[in-house]
């Protein structure tokens, strides 16, 4: 093995000083997008486009100020802490409500941004004849305002309010066409899952705090790095459960493929840059405890690892290639995180932050081209989809970016960030504690020529050939002089693809295809610090590995009218990965029943027992007062008055007392 | 005499307008509605005023009333009750605005079609617009007074206006069930008071006195442990049938499906914070070792309270009770932080209680204008989806059921997570592990709050139906929706503009003495 330092790029430049806004660059970021969301919900009723206006604008704003915060950090600006509405005077408790911005946290911070503002100009294109629009984008601000308030936290409670604001806004993208009832039962889903996953983030973070008595994640570090234990261990248990929620790692991941049902705009933006990254962002924020604490890690370790290769698994058979994408994110995400528990103790979180942001691009990538072509050709399953980029050359670019990308074939950036995790892995185990890396290795090892295998299954499908069309000019035919020739059906499907976008949302897509090319470079930037384990042979193994799988795939995919290889799996097994082996049912059985049957009793109980002693109490009391009844006001008005005599009564003897 | 000015201001407006409005109602041609609701709003806002002025001047009444019992008529808001006098008086400018329909009857088969709104010219307005004015005049009384007597005389007044508009102008379904209502609210809370009222007499014969500054400063100094904890317990259940503490709850769902919307709205922004206002007056700083003594298992009802009628708010088919419901569990919260004895949990409490009443306000304001337009709150009843028709009042519904489950932003999650962590890390006197399951458990009933919001929002917001067609909220309605919805999300982003108020006498209260 040779262990090789990453040579940094030369510093940059010296840009001409910037002119000096009042406030740190974090609260920009943090304001405009929460800004912008209120702004079009007040300005947009009338309108549609003042609403996109407005959140394009404070998009545009949003993405520039990450951009400076990222300059400012990397030419050494310290004052990295900036104040939001806080102190809180809550006694005994200190809650400073800082924002505070890293290296890693700031590129993270850009990301957002930039899937968030390719988002919201998909979207103005994508929802233009919705009639709620207006609070969509109002939404989709909020969301992403929330998720980089978590990014650029540095405080519990500031990551405790954007966690849960994301949470809701998922609830109302995933239920946007709430007249749906698929829509309305999957936002109630994702939100109740992963809010009930949250009470053990809340518990968590209030068993952190409760160590230095505060909740700036500064100190909450300090603290607890100088005594570690049980209780710290007990405290980063709860927050994983919470992490794991979000980020659907097992037993919690079913609620991320059914959140489909939202526009795809939304799905985009919750899978690439939001919500399901945000486990990732505040355990890389609490990293030293993470390592602190051996068994908080290998639990980690453990869910992760079963969840990427669950979902990898899962995603292969999924009839609808939305789906498949959706299974693809729990996969990936499960990814980033085993990667923190994979790194050996004492380096940095920043291999699964750089996953995390190679992962933002392509995956956002991957959504608006497929909800392109889903415009296009009528829908995401196999059935529909067949053959798209055929048709409609112009997504094929973007969505065979996008795959590459996803399978990690060099040199696009999913390459570069997977392979890297790799290194990491196989270093953490040469370390003291080689448990939790033992597991990922394993579990990344295995996980490549799965991720590769229903890339190659979904590639195949999207570019088969096109077979029958029109009168059927394939085969033996008489020249038809009315059948159109073949470059011109291609030209035509090009045209209908480009007619279909507008030129913003395509403009969009193109940038983060170009970005998924070129971010192989980001490992060499000054804002990663990346200890490069460089192990050939682990490397030329994974993608042998890889390439094994692709070919399986195309091997099983021959003699399959829409070349789908997951066809030659057994129906009863399509069956149950379609239904996320049975995950849905399990959560009503084990919990929702149960949960409602124990409603049920204690409302019996309230009203037959607790009620009842107040009835008999009432009863008795009426009985005694029946005597006194006629004596007794019933009109109202002389009752009041009697009331207003008595105090007035009370307020004569008060006088004559005295 | 320039002080009793504001003080004046806020409190004889609403005397005067009691007295002339329920005189009117005896003539034998009662005033026309719009004269009487702007007398009762006019009333409302100059007592506003008033309100407004007394906290901003720090002036106050303090004159002795009965110096054979040394009580003192002694007025006066400080950080502890200034957020609560004022949540009174914007509480108030909403119920008397509220336009007053003829409350809903059983209708035969025939009448079924008639329309449901616009039916006015209700028996006995000036009547119910007298009532209103007394709830406030009471609860800023109780608010504002220093001396226990008079704290519980403002108590007192509140009960029977409140007890007409529940048994008089409430919901005529059933009329069994309005008569159910009025019995337990006033069973519960006469049964309370007396017990307020002995825990108070022991008090001012253990102290000679029955200035609660002047109990705070002795913090019980010359009572014995057991005397203590009597009293404690004493004044503790007596304000736990106000509050209402576990298993004392049974009569809020009740008086709540029952009462007319502003009553409702009243009830649960006012009325119900007498009881927690009581036990932060009356009990924490005034009997420290025996509320010490008794918080473990006042804290266990608590929670139990919480996630009880969270559950409870899963199956409840009546909207309007379940709203109730989440009123016992946030105010499960609030007390939950009170028995922590800490200072984080005190100002937990006050936050949650101030939150809640907003909160509860604008639920309220919302579902009794659906009750009205629907005709009953059933949920089991197929109606049209509120985003599709009414997006005006559904938006409403959305914010409020959103604040209701704790979510950051909004005005509820600041009072939860303060409670949660002080259960986490009590006072140094309660026992740890008790209260850290205790925290455990309104954790849990955070997680039960979003599933009956979700429920709620599932049923009655989202949906596919547009039929029946209900108008969505007028102009008033609007209005008074817009100012409470900005109250709540003000009190979320900002926490810092209540929690500054109260910061420094919540620091005394619990120090012993005041500021």
């Amino acid at each position: 093995m040779t262990s090789l330092q990453w040579p940094d790029l030369p510093d940059l430049p010296a840009l001409p000083p910037l002119p000096d806004f009042p406030g740190a660059a974090a609260q920009y970021v943090v304001a405009i997008p929460l800004l912008a969301a209120l702004l079009a919900f007040l300005l947009g009723r009338t309108s549609s486009r003042t609403a996109a206006w407005t959140v394009v604008t404070g998009a545009v704003l949003t993405l520039g100020a990450a951009t400076w915060q990222l300059y400012t950090i990397s030419v050494g600006v310290v004052p990295r802490v900036s104040e939001t509405v806080g102190p809180l005077a809550l006694g005994e408790l200190t809650v400073p409500l800082t924002l505070s911005a890293s290296p890693l946290t700031a590129i993270t911070a850009v990301a957002v941004a930039l899937v968030a503002l390719v988002v919201q100009v998909y979207a103005r294109w994508y929802l233009w004849y919705d009639p709620r629009y207006r609070q969509f984008a109002a939404t989709v601000s909020l969301f992403s305002g929330a998720m980089l308030l978590v990014v650029l936290s540095g405080d519990v409670v500031l990551t405790l309010v954007g966690w849960e604001v994301m949470g809701w806004c998922s609830y109302l993208l995933v239920g946007h066409i709430s007249a749906k009832a698929s829509a309305r039962r999957a936002a109630a889903k994702a939100l109740l899952v992963t809010r009930f996953a949250d009470l053990g983030f809340v518990l968590g973070l209030v068993a952190l705090t409760a160590g230095p008595g505060s909740t700036a994640i500064a100190d909450i570090v300090d603290h607890w790095r100088a005594e570690p234990g049980t209780a710290l261990t007990v405290a980063m248990l709860l927050v994983i459960m919470g992490v794991a929620g979000k980020s659907a790692l097992v037993p919690f991941q079913d609620w991320l493929p059914d959140a489909m049902e939202g526009p795809t705009p939304a799905s985009a933006l919750i899978h690439a840059a939001t919500m399901v990254a945000a486990g990732t962002v505040v355990l890389a924020q609490l990293f030293p405890l993470l390592q602190a604490s051996d068994p908080a890690r290998t639990t980690l370790a453990v869910l992760a690892s079963a969840t990427t290769l669950l979902a990898a698994l899962l995603a292969f058979a999924q009839p609808d290639l939305k789906r498949l994408l959706a299974w693809s994110t729990v996969s990936q995400v499960a990814l980033m995180l085993a990667a923190l528990t994979a790194i050996p103790v004492g380096e940095g979180p920043d291999t699964a932050v750089l996953h995390l942001v190679s992962h933002a691009l392509f995956k956002a990538l991957l959504f608006l081209a497929l909800g392109w072509l889903a415009v296009l050709a009528g829908g995401t399953l196999v059935s529909y989809a067949v053959s798209g980029v055929r048709r409609y050359g112009s997504v094929r670019r973007p969505l065979g970016i996008g795959l590459l990308a996803l399978a990690g074939v060099p040199p696009l950036v999913g390459f570069v960030s997977k392979e890297l995790i790799l290194g990491s892995a196989e270093a953490g185990v040469q370390a003291a504690t080689p448990g939790p890396a033992l597991i990922v290795l394993a579990a990344v090892g295995a996980g490549a020529p799965l991720t590769a295998a229903y890339c190659m299954r979904a590639w195949l499908i999207l570019s088969r050939p096109v077979l029958v069309r029109g009168n059927g000019r394939t085969g033996e035919q008489l020249d038809d002089f009315f059948a159109e020739p073949e470059v011109m059906v291609e030209a035509v499907g090009v045209e209908e693809a480009e007619a279909a976008i507008s030129s913003p949302a395509r403009a969009g897509i193109t940038t983060l295809s170009l970005l998924t090319v070129v971010g192989g470079v980001l490992p060499l930037t000054p804002f990663f610090d990346v200890e490069l384990h460089l192990n050939v042979p682990l490397l030329v193994a994974s993608l042998l590995l890889m390439a094994a799988a692709a070919l399986f795939v195309l091997a099983a995919s021959r003699g399959v009218r829409t070349r789908d290889a997951a066809a030659r799996l057994p129906a009863v097994l399509n069956l149950a990965a379609e239904r996320g082996l049975g995950a849905d049912t399990a959560y009503l059985t084990l919990v929702a029943r149960p949960t409602m049957a124990l409603a049920r009793g204690v409302t019996w109980l309230d009203r037959e027992v607790l009620d009842g002693y107040v009835r008999a109490a009432g009863r008795a009391a009426r009985l005694l007062g029946r005597g006194g009844e006629r004596w007794s006001p019933v009109q109202p008005a002389p009752s009041l008055v009697l009331v207003l005599a008595g105090v007035l009564v009370l307020a004569v003897i008060g006088v004559v007392l005295r | 005499m320039n002080d009793l000015l504001w003080p004046a201001l806020a409190l004889l407006p609403l005397l005067v307008t009691t007295l002339a409005l329920a005189v009117a109602d005896r003539t034998s041609s009662p005033p026309s509605e719009p004269l009487v609701r702007g007398l009762s709003v006019g009333s409302a806002l100059l007592s506003a005023v008033g309100v407004v002025g007394t906290v901003l001047t720090g002036t106050g009444v303090d004159v002795v009333w009965i110096p054979a019992l040394g009580v003192d008529l002694d007025l006066r808001a400080d950080g502890i009750s200034t957020p609560l006098v004022l949540l009174t008086a914007g509480v108030g400018i909403v119920a008397t605005a509220l336009r007053h329909t003829r409350p809903p009857v059983d209708r035969t088969e025939e009448d079924r079609t008639a329309p449901l709104v616009g039916q006015h010219g209700v028996p006995g307005l000036a009547a119910y617009h007298a009532c209103l004015q007394l709830v406030l005049l009471g609860a800023l009384v109780t608010f504002l007074s220093r001396d226990a007597i008079v704290f519980f005389v403002g108590f007192e007044l509140v009960l029977l206006p409140m007890w007409l508009l529940v048994a008089r102008h409430g919901d005529a379904h059933e009329a069994a069930r309005r008569d159910g209502a009025a019995l337990r609210f006033v069973l519960v809370t006469a049964t309370g008071s007396t017990l307020m009222l002995l825990g108070i007499l022991a008090l001012s014969t253990l102290t000679g006195t029955t200035d609660v500054d002047r109990w705070a400063e002795l913090a019980g100094a010359s009572l014995s442990g057991r005397e203590q904890l009597l009293v404690a317990v004493l004044l503790l259940v007596g304000l736990g049938l106000k509050v209402p503490v576990w298993p004392l709850h049974t009569w809020l769902p009740w008086v709540h499906s029952t009462a007319p919307t502003a009553g409702s709205v009243l009830l649960a922004a006012v009325l119900l914070k007498m009881g927690t206002y009581g036990i932060v007056r009356l009990v924490v700083p005034v009997v420290p070792e025996g509320f010490a003594t008794a918080s473990p298992v006042l804290a266990g009802l608590a929670v139990t309270g919480i996630v009880w009628a969270g559950l409870a708010c899963l199956v409840e088919r009546d909207l309007k009770r379940l709203i109730a419901w989440s009123s016992i569990a946030h105010l499960g919260f609030v007390v939950l932080a009170l028995a922590t004895g800490t200072e984080t949990g005190l100002q937990a409490a006050l936050f949650g209680n101030v939150a809640h009443g907003v909160i509860a306000a604008l639920l309220f304001v919302v579902v009794g204008a659906l009750k009205e337009r629907w005709g009953s709150a059933d949920l089991t009843v197929a109606r049209a989806a509120l985003r599709e028709v009414t997006p005006r009042l559904g938006f409403a519904l959305v914010v409020g059921m959103a604040a209701s489950m704790g979510l950051p932003g909004l005005a509820g999650f600041w009072g939860e997570l303060g409670a949660v962590y002080a259960a986490w890390a009590p006072a140094e006197d309660r026992t740890e592990g008790w209260f850290r399951l205790f925290a455990v458990v309104a954790a849990v009933g955070a997680v039960i709050a979003a599933a009956y919001a979700v429920r709620v929002l599932r049923e009655v917001w989202a949906g596919d139906r547009l039929l029946p067609a209900i108008p969505d909220s007028h102009r008033v309605e609007g209005v008074l929706i817009g100012v409470l919805v900005v109250a709540v999300l003000v009190l979320g982003v900002y926490p810092s503009l209540l929690l500054d108020v109260t910061a420094a006498d919540a620091a005394a209260l619990l120090t012993g003495g005041v500021r």
